[in-house]
């Protein structure tokens, strides 16, 4: 009986990862939408990355730009969908890793050319959120020594002294 | 007699070394401006990549200005060679210099890749190592955008503005950078009204943005700057961007539309801004570099429109508009802003859409401009040589042809303007050949070699995919040197070179 249910429990946990494999294995990188734009025309893909600068609004939908690690790319969302994001990548923050599934367009019509994704799903996957950049004890003082002797030097080069040389 | 020649060839040589120091003096204390955005917007790690940034650059000026010093006060003078090796030498050590920030920020692998986008940067090429744009301090992308405004204008130019009593050969150093317009007969007061004509459209440019971002649903700060940030760019015909996407980060035609016509003003020479400033608006349609730009961007647009519509790669008119006339144009004012991918001039353009942009990217904008290229005064001068001569063999024997061209005046076209253009045309042509020989030597398909060739020899931006921080390390140095070569036009790194040469001659004999 233990022997059965440790069986299913390792099946069912093996199930799970191969599930997620393959899901991941479906989301294709920007890089590869690019380099071979025309067999991925018109196709439904799914890609997953974070978005990025900001939402841009143009009415009911919004643009969001998502990188992927690879390269960024237009996703053209409802704008219900834009406002569930609530973190945009950008020095200070990761923002918020989305995964998105929609029909990619290397020349969409709707958007003058643009090489784009218009959405049919958006998912959160991870909330993004601050990033820390600590700064390290060797920069400081490097930053104060240097700036002390760049201080003298100016005052050598520049300074009254200098002048009546 | 010759301990005389020897006094003032040592002499010569500190003072270049004095001049420079003023000029890295006035990039170092320019720095302030990256180092206050940090600090304004919290960035600590950055504003202190810097202050040490801004500490060597002040060390180093220091150290130029103080050896320099005494040879100044025994009354050397900056002689020809002497002012073009100053700007030539201006522009290494900054590019060292300045790339300490880069490095430090963590964006840049290799302290290469940072001296290769500060040189992309002061040479408005635009071609880009730096990783991770989008999450780029502010701080950083300050000084990126700076540092492409500035060496769009140039940097001795703009240091020129305020030595004020501090230069004796400075017509020299002036045209050093490539630059040889007398827009007043005091070349300071030249290089004054350079700036002046580039601040004002920087005003007026950065306000037409920043507007269009607000619509386009950038947050006001991030309107401000990336309005500021494009602008200085489209000007300098330099063509960075604050991410990852380039000009595709905004999806808008209205900000497309901007700054297209900014940099297009930006490829024009500032001889011609002046003239027009002065009312003399006959000027944009009888200059010979305007008739030349307007003839081949024509045909480049038209002939890469053409191509691509049959090719089926775009299929409506916008889509040919946003993505064939921009990229086409952005090519031949040598801006490299692009709204397509770098794999798709590869994957979709095909080897006639990669020729037309190659060629566009080659001849490049106007003399005296932030523009890079052969320039369209030299190409209309050559192809204006050219018709004359056809003519003159023509022609019986006893007539005589006087052939002119009308650039901000009159000028008679001699053999003396037909030979010197054609000479920087060969020269441009032959550092072109040999970065595509070099690219091709390393395994690239020869069509995307010459395309990213032309890209850093024109000071464009533009680029097929070669450019990658994966690049071998010779290759990316060659890059270096085509975007310097470019801008500088050769002459002032001759005279460096010559100078470096006789120093070491110099050297050899005394031992």
């Amino acid at each position: 009986m233990c022997k059965t249910l440790k069986l299913c429990v390792l099946t069912a946990a093996l199930a799970a990862v191969l599930a997620g494999l393959a899901a991941a294995a479906d989301v294709t990188a920007v890089n590869e939408l690019v380099d071979r734009s025309l067999q991925w025309n018109g196709k439904t893909v799914a890609i997953e990355g974070e978005a990025i600068g900001e939402m841009l609004p143009r009415g009911n939908y919004a643009w969001v730009n998502v990188n992927d690690g690879t390269n960024a790319i237009g996703v053209w969302m409802p704008l219900a969908d834009a406002k569930k994001i609530s973190v945009y990548g950008d020095y200070h923050h990761t923002g918020d890793t989305l995964r998105v599934t929609g029909t990619f367009s290397r020349d969409c019509a709707e958007h003058g050319g643009d090489v784009d994704i218009h959405s049919d799903s958006v998912q959160i996957v991870k909330t993004g959120g601050a990033v820390g950049h600590p700064v390290s004890g060797g920069k400081k003082a490097a930053a104060a020594g240097l700036s002390a002797a760049a201080l003298l030097a100016a005052l050598f080069c520049f300074g009254p002294r200098a002048k009546r040389r | 007699m010759s301990g005389v020649t020897g006094i003032k060839r040592q002499g010569s040589a500190a003072l270049v070394g004095y001049y420079t120091g003023w000029v890295v003096l006035a990039i170092t204390l320019l720095m302030a401006v990256p180092l206050l955005t940090s600090l304004l917007l919290r960035e600590w790690s950055a504003a202190l990549d810097f202050v040490i940034g801004m500490s060597v650059s002040m060390l180093v000026s220091c150290l130029l200005i103080a050896c320099g010093r005494a040879a100044r006060r025994r009354g050397a003078q900056l002689d020809w060679k002497s002012g073009f090796a100053v700007a030539a030498l201006s522009w290494l050590v900054l590019m060292v210099l300045c790339a300490i920030p880069y490095r430090l920020s963590g964006h840049c692998q290799s302290f290469l890749d940072g001296c290769f986008d500060v040189m992309s940067g002061f040479t408005t090429t635009g071609l880009v190592l730096t990783q991770d744009l989008d999450h780029l301090s502010e701080g950083l992308n300050m000084w990126r955008h700076m540092l492409t405004f500035i060496g769009g204008q140039g940097m001795v130019v703009l240091a020129l503005g305020f030595l004020g009593r501090h230069t004796s050969g400075a017509y020299q150093m002036y045209c050093g950078e490539g630059k040889d317009v007398k827009l007043l007969p005091n070349v300071k007061n030249t290089a004054r009204i350079i700036w002046r004509i580039s601040m004002v459209y920087l005003l007026a440019g950065t306000a037409a943005l920043f507007v269009c971002g607000l619509f386009i649903g950038l947050p006001p700060l991030q309107a401000f700057l990336h309005g500021l940030y494009i602008f200085e760019s489209s000007w300098s015909t330099g063509g960075f961007a604050p991410n990852t996407q380039n000009m595709m980060f905004y999806h808008s035609f209205a900000y497309e539309l901007i700054t297209m016509v900014i940099f297009i003003l930006g490829s024009l020479n500032f001889g011609l801004h002046y003239a027009v400033w002065q009312g003399k608006r006959v000027e944009m349609a009888k200059n010979i570099e305007v008739q030349s730009f307007v003839i081949t961007s024509f045909l480049a647009c038209a002939l890469a429109a053409a191509k691509l519509s049959q090719l089926g790669v775009y299929t409506n008119a916008v889509s040919v508009f946003r993505r064939v006339v921009y990229n086409v144009l952005s090519a031949h004012t040598t801006t490299g802003f692009g709204n397509v991918y770098a794999r798709q001039f590869a994957n979709e353009w095909g080897d006639f859409g990669i020729l037309v942009m190659t060629i566009a990217m080659l001849i490049g904008g106007s003399a005296c401009s932030t523009a890079g290229g052969f320039k369209g005064l030299r190409v209309g001068i050559v192809f204006r040589g050219l018709v004359a001569d056809v003519r003159r063999v023509l022609s019986p024997e006893r007539c005589v042809h006087i052939e002119k061209y009308h650039h901000i005046q009159d000028c008679v076209l001699d053999d003396a303007a037909v030979r010197s253009s054609g000479l920087i045309i060969l020269c441009y042509t032959a550092l072109f050949a040999v970065t595509t020989l070099l690219g091709v030597w390393y395994g690239y398909p020869l069509a995307q070699s010459a395309f990213e060739a032309a890209s850093a020899t024109g000071n464009v931006g533009l680029s097929i995919g070669v450019t990658q921080v994966s690049t071998p390390a010779l290759l990316k140095v060659q890059y270096i040197l085509a975007m310097y070569l470019g801008r500088l036009e050769f002459l002032s790194v001759f005279a460096l070179i010559g100078y470096v040469i006789g120093g070491v001659k110099k050297t050899c004999a005394r031992h």
